[in-house]
């Protein structure tokens, strides 16, 4: 990329409006030939929109502005129209057929043909080549099922390549892949900048924004705030959080002044199996501790057997249980089910709210209570007055935005989701809340605030433990961080020696020091 | 504020209450109870129902034409109603509910199951309408007025007979081998028909000249469910599979109808064994083709136009508020009373004196030259 | 034009399903008055009124049933065939083994329990698909039926009768009129005034917004004329009839379940169950327990409505039963739950189910055929149901707010956005 490349995209003013609410106002956004593009904002500033405009998604009409695309203006009314132009987008959730081969998928709805059926020699051969310029080996006849995350992320980078991609607009890519696979993806943007393909990469991931893109464009409730130049304006994360929010953040954390108490919670020597598979040991005799007023933090790569431990302590919702106790205030205790688990005072948040920790069909305030409606039941029949006063009464305290509790969760953005779930689990009265990846798909501001929660919590006598794969945050808000390699526990670091450094190499190398 | 709310409901519920009262004409004094068969007649041009079984052969459907006409002629509106394939019974009954709330004088029913009706025929009797049995006698129930059907247990006579005759003139001496077919065991004439045959061949196969090949006697082995052809076509395949693997040959097949007769031939020819002598009854068209072209041995000419006729004829003496004609008060008890019935006699259709039975008819004369 | 709004969200409560709902019932409505022009008054005279009772009950019985089966995101194919199989043991065992018709009833349930723990057994402890398990009791239970039945007609006992085809006794002054079914209207408009009071205290506790008085006036006055219309109907028919028994137990069984569903802890498993599985079992919820109870329960009122339609019909007959599965099923869809589970209500199903009734019957009064009917049926379920989704995919519905939209382009007031869209925005923002 050279400073003075000629843009490839300029979007001109773009204005889109939706029944009452105005999502884009007079946006500009222009990306010059051969960069790395990063778009910033808070969930809900309008990047995925601008994005479904540029796609064809919103198709042309249904907004106001112009798109400038390679000198010429385009209307694309279609996503067939804007891929045809070489403009490709990977969503967050990707599109691939689990039960395909990579084969299938790289040339699914593009299928070379001849003769009317489909060439699979020449697409296995095309498949060898794009598979090569995103750097995945694999054999192309693995199924998608069958390799992990990062790689289904590389195959669908391929599938872009297979449709001639010249602009490449990549949403969220590394929000559900591991440290390693995520820098493994960042280097693959740098190589195509090398080859002058241009990235747009919209991430929440401020280091990985900082780490690779050139221009920085930042959105705020629909409105362009500015675009950055990286190297010229010298520009780091606080930088581009006070673009974001509008203001500076003092600390990503709140403050706090530990109180910690006595171990009361342990689990000993805790292994358990796959659930299909045999061989295969999910947890490795895991002991660790908790007390009270104390954030432990567990760090791992992802799959490193942290969300399965976790559940399994939970009324043993994950594989089958081997061997291990668990005591709780020095006495042992039996969690054959998850209704054992909530009553022995345990609450787990789970990683995915919207598979597994809502029912996105209810309202807020049967969310806020389900896990424990005996709490507003009199002889098994619900007290609605009692159901609404609790559910305001969390509304107000984690201040969840909603126009009333009787809203629908699905309505709700992503953190004040959390919150909701947060408040179900808080609701359980629990002694011990495991909260899985807390923070995942939140905004920054939505962040602070859940950490002020976690803080509340242990401030009354309670122990959190948070699984996150976001080392800054474990290192910013735990007492103490255990790390988690293949099933085993293979470190314990206090506060004052975090640093990503040692987490790091005790997360990836299984050093020999199994924990007392 | 408590009192304006209690005010408000009390004052529109009172308006509501009374308009209603007065727009609701009670129905009570209407009801005539139990206004037996016969008495005081009824207006001409009143409403007559009709309800027959699901379309399931071409008498039914010819019979509902009839009908339509003939009390349209007679001067009386008439209400036919089918009940649908799947949901026979309850169709059925709430055709015969809707007629009763629509004011039918007489209603004819064609019974899909006689023995689940009792309910709607009460209905109907307490409503002070007549009702009239067609074809099949609806029973546990004391609510019945007429029964109108051709001589069913004649024609399992004939049809038993049917069946020794078309044998001995293939081969002149026994021992037969026949299989016996029966109609669907929900419906009550099946076993009047099995009956009438059985009194025929009984005594033939107690002294060995005809041999029940498969050895399936009781009626409950050779129902056939629904009448469906499919079934009947099944068992045959069965029967022929299990019984008549070898050499063995099928001298002759008792089919209480047309449909089913057909279904046996197909099976038959399916296993590529020699044509048997087999019966049949309802006079189908397809079937008297058969006949003709010397498959199929014989049919029963039970004419719908003239059962239907008597039925209308039957309607209209009611309508006058006289006594509709029977002929037979004895023999028809459905359980709970006897009915008095008006049969018609069967005739009996082989290839030889078609051409004299269908002359009447306008479908199946040409069919006989 | 946003008093309109408040006015159909003050009448019908402002949520969707309660839109849909209302969608329904005026279907229903225009049904009704549609019908009763066209049969010149036969479709609420006090003689079909009753028989249209008695011959659906066993059909709505099944839906409430299955409204709980779907809820919890199964479905039961077998209800038919077990209502069969149970009317033929019932029937038998009275007839040849001479058993009183109460305990016959209490038999018919008992073997509706164990059918249902059977099927809910491999639903719920094995895993096997809801709709395996009763495809095969479909094909199970109506061979059982034809097995002990021979396929023959068996009557069943005076007595027995009555659940299907009885009436209230005639007791007490000659008033005109079946004076029980008087005080069961009377009950039930007492019911309606004190569930609203009732409703309107637990707002102010809320500290909700109060519908303003007029309106909850209105509402009540609604219900009542309605309650007392059909009161007056099925207590005026020929001496002798009432509200049918069938009707009753129907009523009680809607009244207690849609109870179940709203306001107990079980009832909301159910639902927690249907909308997300993985994460109702992640809080606390038991499964197993909820899909083999609600598995279980269907089939005792498949067993329930078995009986009720042979004792209708006087007897257990081999074609009992076929194809009931479609028609509570229907029903349920029509009423608005979702295909996907977690969503739908007993009154919705009950609803849905009347108007495929009022339409059978009116279809029927009319003298249209059965061929017919069944086209015009499987229209109306299509229909029914793409409506839902239709307006489901176009954001809120609003049916006042559709009837409206000719006149508000003449609106003075034109500028003002339209209602249902702008409560949307806040929601977006909100969601941001």
């Amino acid at each position: 990329m050279t400073p003075t490349a000629p843009n490839l995209l300029e979007m001109r003013s773009i204005t889109k409006t939706f029944p009452g609410v105005t999502a884009l106002a007079d946006v500009s956004l222009a990306v010059r030939e051969g960069e790395i593009h990063a778009i910033c904002g808070e969930n809900g500033a309008g990047k995925s929109t601008l994005m479904k405009v540029l796609s064809g998604v919103h198709p042309h009409g249904s907004y106001s502005g112009d798109i400038v695309y390679r000198g010429e203006q385009v209307r694309f009314d279609s996503i067939r129209a804007s891929e045809q132009a070489g403009i490709v987008i990977i969503h967050q959730e990707l599109a691939l057929v689990p039960g395909m081969s990579i084969t299938e998928n790289l040339f699914l709805g593009n299928e070379p043909r001849r003769r009317g059926s489909i060439d699979w020699k020449s697409a296995q051969r095309r498949a060898l080549e794009l598979m090569e310029q995103v750097g995945l080996r694999e054999d192309p006849d693995t199924l998608i099922k069958d390799i992990g995350v990062g790689k289904q992320q590389l195959v669908e980078i391929a599938k872009a390549f297979a449709k001639d991609v010249k602009l490449l607009i990549l949403d969220e890519p590394t929000a559900a892949l591991n440290e390693a696979d995520s820098q493994h993806l960042l280097d693959l943007l740098r190589g195509f900048r090398e080859r002058g393909i241009t990235s747009i990469m919209i991430s929440h991931k401020l280091n990985e924004i900082e780490a690779v893109a050139d221009t920085i464009t930042i959105l705020r409730d629909g409105r362009t705030i500015e675009s950055l130049d990286v190297k010229a304006d010298g520009v780091n994360e606080d930088r581009i959080v006070r673009g974001m929010v509008g203001r500076e953040l003092d600390s990503r954390f709140p403050d706090r002044t530990p109180a910690i108490g006595e171990v009361f919670f342990e689990v000993r020597d805790w292994t358990v199996r796959h659930p299909t598979s045999d061989e295969r040991m999910v947890c490795k005799g895991s002991s660790f501790q908790v007390r009270r007023g104390e954030i432990v933090g567990f760090a791992g790569l992802m799959g490193a057997g942290r969300t399965e431990l976790a559940m399994s302590l939970f009324g043993r919702s994950y594989g089958t249980w081997l061997s291990g106790q668990v005591f709780k205030d020095g006495k042992e205790i039996r969690l054959k089910t998850v209704a054992d688990a909530i009553g022995h005072g345990l609450a787990y948040v789970s990683e995915d709210r919207k598979s597994i920790g809502l029912n996105l069909l209810d309202d807020v305030k049967t969310s806020m209570v389900a896990a424990k409606l005996s709490k507003i039941a009199r002889r098994r029949v619900i007290d609605p007055v009692r159901e609404h006063r609790i559910a305001e009464d969390y509304r107000t305290s984690l201040r969840i935005k909603t126009p009333s509790v009787d809203e629908g969760v699905v309505k709700l953005s992503g953190g004040n989701q959390q919150k909701v779930v947060l408040a179900k689990w808080m609701f359980t009265d629990p002694d011990l809340l495991i909260l899985d990846e807390p923070t995942r798909g939140i905004d920054v501001g939505a962040k602070f605030e859940i950490y002020g929660i976690i803080q509340r919590l242990v401030a009354q006598g309670k122990g959190v433990v948070v699984i996150s794969s976001e080392l800054p945050e474990l290192i910013g808000l735990c007492d103490r961080i255990y790390t988690v390699f293949e099933g085993a526990i293979t470190g314990e670091v206090a506060r004052a020696d975090a640093d990503p450094e040692v987490l790091m190499k005790q997360m990836t190398a299984n050093k020999k020091s199994p924990t007392p | 504020m408590r009192r304006t709310l209690i005010k408000s409901i009390t004052a529109v519920g009172a308006a509501a209450l009374l308009t209603l009262a007065t727009a609701c004409s009670n129905e009570r004094e209407g009801s005539s109870g139990s206004d037996s068969a016969g008495g005081k007649g009824f207006s001409k041009g009143s409403l007559i129902g009709v309800a027959l079984p699901a379309k399931t052969s071409e008498n039914w459907v010819l019979a509902g034409d009839l009908f339509t006409n003939g009390l349209k002629d007679a001067g009386f509106k008439a209400d036919v109603q089918y009940a649908g394939a799947s949901t026979t019974v309850a169709d059925q009954q709430a055709q015969i509910s809707s007629m009763v709330t629509k004011g039918a004088k007489v209603i004819v029913i064609g019974a899909t199951d006689a023995s689940q009706l009792a309910t709607q025929v009460k209905q109907a009797k307490d409503e002070g309408a007549t009702v009239i049995a067609y074809d099949r006698l609806i029973t546990n129930t004391p609510d019945v007025d007429y029964y109108i059907a051709f001589d069913n247990f004649k024609v399992g006579e004939l049809q038993g007979q049917a069946l020794i005759d078309g044998m001995k003139a293939k081969k002149p001496k026994g021992p037969w081998t026949i299989e016996l077919f029966s109609g669907s065991p929900d419906d009550n004439n099946s076993k009047v028909f099995f009956e009438g045959a059985m009194k025929v061949l009984k005594p033939l196969i107690d002294k060995g000249d005809i041999v029940v090949g498969s050895g399936q006697k009781d009626i409950k082995q050779t129902a056939t469910q629904g009448w469906k052809a499919e079934n009947a076509q099944q068992r045959m395949d069965s029967l022929l599979t299990s019984a008549y693997s070898g050499k063995k040959t099928l001298d002759g097949v008792l089919s209480p109808n047309d449909t089913l007769a057909r279904a046996i031939l197909t099976s038959v020819k399916g296993a590529g064994k020699p044509v048997p002598v087999v019966t049949g009854q309802d006079s189908e068209v397809e079937s008297v083709k058969s006949i003709m072209a010397g498959v199929q041995y014989s049919t029963i000419n039970k004419d719908t136009r003239k059962l239907v006729a008597e039925t209308v004829n039957m309607i209209k003496s009611l309508q006058k508020g006289d006594k509709p004609t029977v002929n037979d008060t004895k023999s028809y008890n459905n359980g709970d009373k006897v009915v008095p019935a008006y049969l018609l006699p069967p005739v009996i259709v082989t290839k030889k004196n078609a051409a004299e039975a269908y002359a009447n008819d306008p479908k199946l004369a040409p069919l006989t030259k | 034009m946003s008093r309109i709004t408040d006015l159909q969200k003050n009448l019908f409560g402002g949520t969707t399903s309660n839109a849909r709902q209302f969608g329904m019932i005026s279907t229903l409505v225009a049904i009704v008055v549609l019908f009763q022009i066209w049969t010149d008054g036969l479709t609420l005279t006090s003689g079909n009124l009753i028989a249209v009772v008695s011959q659906y009950s066993y059909i709505l019985i099944l839906a409430v049933g299955m409204l709980m089966v779907i809820v919890a995101g199964h479905i039961d194919l077998s209800v038919g065939s077990v209502a069969a199989f149970t009317g033929i043991v019932v029937a038998k065992a009275m007839q040849e083994h001479s058993l009183p018709w109460p305990l016959g009833i209490l038999l018919g349930l008992l073997v509706g329990a164990a059918i249902g723990a059977w099927q809910g057994f491999w639903v719920a402890y094995i895993g096997v698909p809801a709709f395996i398990v009763t495809l095969a009791g479909m094909m199970l239970f109506r061979g059982a039926n034809q097995y002990i039945g021979n396929a023959d007609t068996v009557p069943v006992p005076e007595g027995f009768r009555k659940i299907g085809a009885g009436f209230l006794p005639e007791v007490g002054p000659d008033t005109g009129y079946n004076n029980l079914t008087l005080l069961l209207g009377l009950a039930a408009c007492a019911g309606v005034v004190w569930r609203e009071w009732k409703a309107r205290q637990t707002r102010r506790e809320m500290n909700a917004d109060l519908a303003p008085l007029w309106v909850t006036g209105v509402r009540l006055a609604v219900m009542i004329a309605v309650i007392v219309f059909a009161t007056l109907r099925f207590a005026g028919g020929r001496v002798g009839t009432s509200l049918p028994i069938s009707g009753i137990i129907l009523i009680a069984l809607v009244l207690a379940y849609s109870h179940y569903t709203r306001n107990t802890i079980g009832g909301r498993h159910i639902y927690a169950v249907g909308g997300n599985a993985r994460a109702a079992e992640l809080s606390g919820v038991k499964l197993k327990r909820v899909n083999f109870a609600v598995m279980m329960n269907m089939s005792v009122l498949a067993a329930l409505a078995g009986m009720i339609f042979v004792a209708r019909s006087a007897a257990s007959g081999p074609q009992d039963g076929l194809s009931w599965e479609l028609d509570a099923i229907a029903a349920v869809f029509i009423g608005g739950a979702a295909v996907s589970g977690g969503l739908g209500t007993v009154s919705g199903s009950i609803v849905g189910g009347l108007v495929m009734a009022l339409l059978n019957n009116g279809l029927q009064l009319q003298g249209v055929g059965s061929d017919m009917v069944q086209i015009i049926k499987g229209l109306v379920l299509l229909l029914a149901v793409a409506f839902d989704v239709y307006n489901k995919s176009q954001g809120r519905f609003s049916i006042i707010g559709t009837l409206t939209r000719p006149f508000r382009r003449e609106d003075p007031a034109g500028t003002a956005a339209p209602p249902a869209p702008a409560s949307d925005a806040d929601k977006t923002k909100v969601a941001g």
